[in-house]
């Protein structure tokens, strides 16, 4: 877990309650009332999801709920912003998959 | 920034800044028929990252603006919703 403890400006990170949830079949730890992106990113995950058609990997961007980057599925809904969602307990989270583009490659081949 | 060409200027639909000046230039079009042409701003995010950039870009490709054309639209939903929040019947 690699977080900044004592931030110069906001001070020490005061002990807080871990609460475990799992990202693409692996658990993590967080702290209570954090957001996923935040999780994720202090256990050092920061590919949230791939792009869509391109399959580049994609994480937090702009982290205030906005830029719909850090998008995921949580519990089985999906487009989730991860950036703004608090991790609870036994939380499922599944990154964003590469989907198939069946009818762009159509038009390519002809 | 070694190239600028290829910046990406639409990060939903990773058109470049090279696609988008190449394609202002060749056709001269306004910001709507730049977004049609080349899918910038009708990514997940409705443009809220490449908005101003592509109405910028027109000022630059196209000098004689007139301060009338239409700048890109704001296409609803505002923000993506899923169906099950617009038609779900419980």
């Amino acid at each position: 877990m690699s977080r900044i403890l004592d931030h110069p400006v906001f001070g020490k990170i005061h002990e807080r309650e871990l609460v475990s949830f799992q990202f693409d079949e692996k658990t993590y730890q967080a702290y209570k009332d954090e957001t996923i992106a935040a999780a994720l990113l202090a256990n050092g995950v920061r590919k949230l999801r791939v792009h869509e058609e391109s399959g580049t990997p994609r994480g937090i961007y702009c982290n205030i709920g906005h830029c719909m980057e850090c998008r995921v599925t949580v519990n089985g809904q999906a487009n989730t912003r991860a950036c703004l969602t608090v991790v609870e307990q036994g939380m499922i989270v599944e990154s964003g998959k590469q989907l198939p583009n069946i009818i762009k490659r159509m038009v390519e081949q002809r | 920034m070694t190239n600028i060409e290829n910046m990406i200027i639409c990060r939903c639909e990773e058109v470049t800044y090279g696609q988008l000046l190449s394609t202002a230039n060749e056709h001269k079009c306004s910001a709507r028929e730049l977004k049609l042409r080349t899918r910038a701003g009708m990514g997940f995010c409705g443009g809220r990252t490449c908005r101003v950039s592509i109405d910028k870009m027109i000022e630059h490709v196209k000098p004689n603006i007139t301060p009338g054309d239409i700048p890109l639209k704001y296409q609803p939903p505002v923000r993506p919703v899923t169906f099950g929040t617009v038609g779900e019947i419980k």
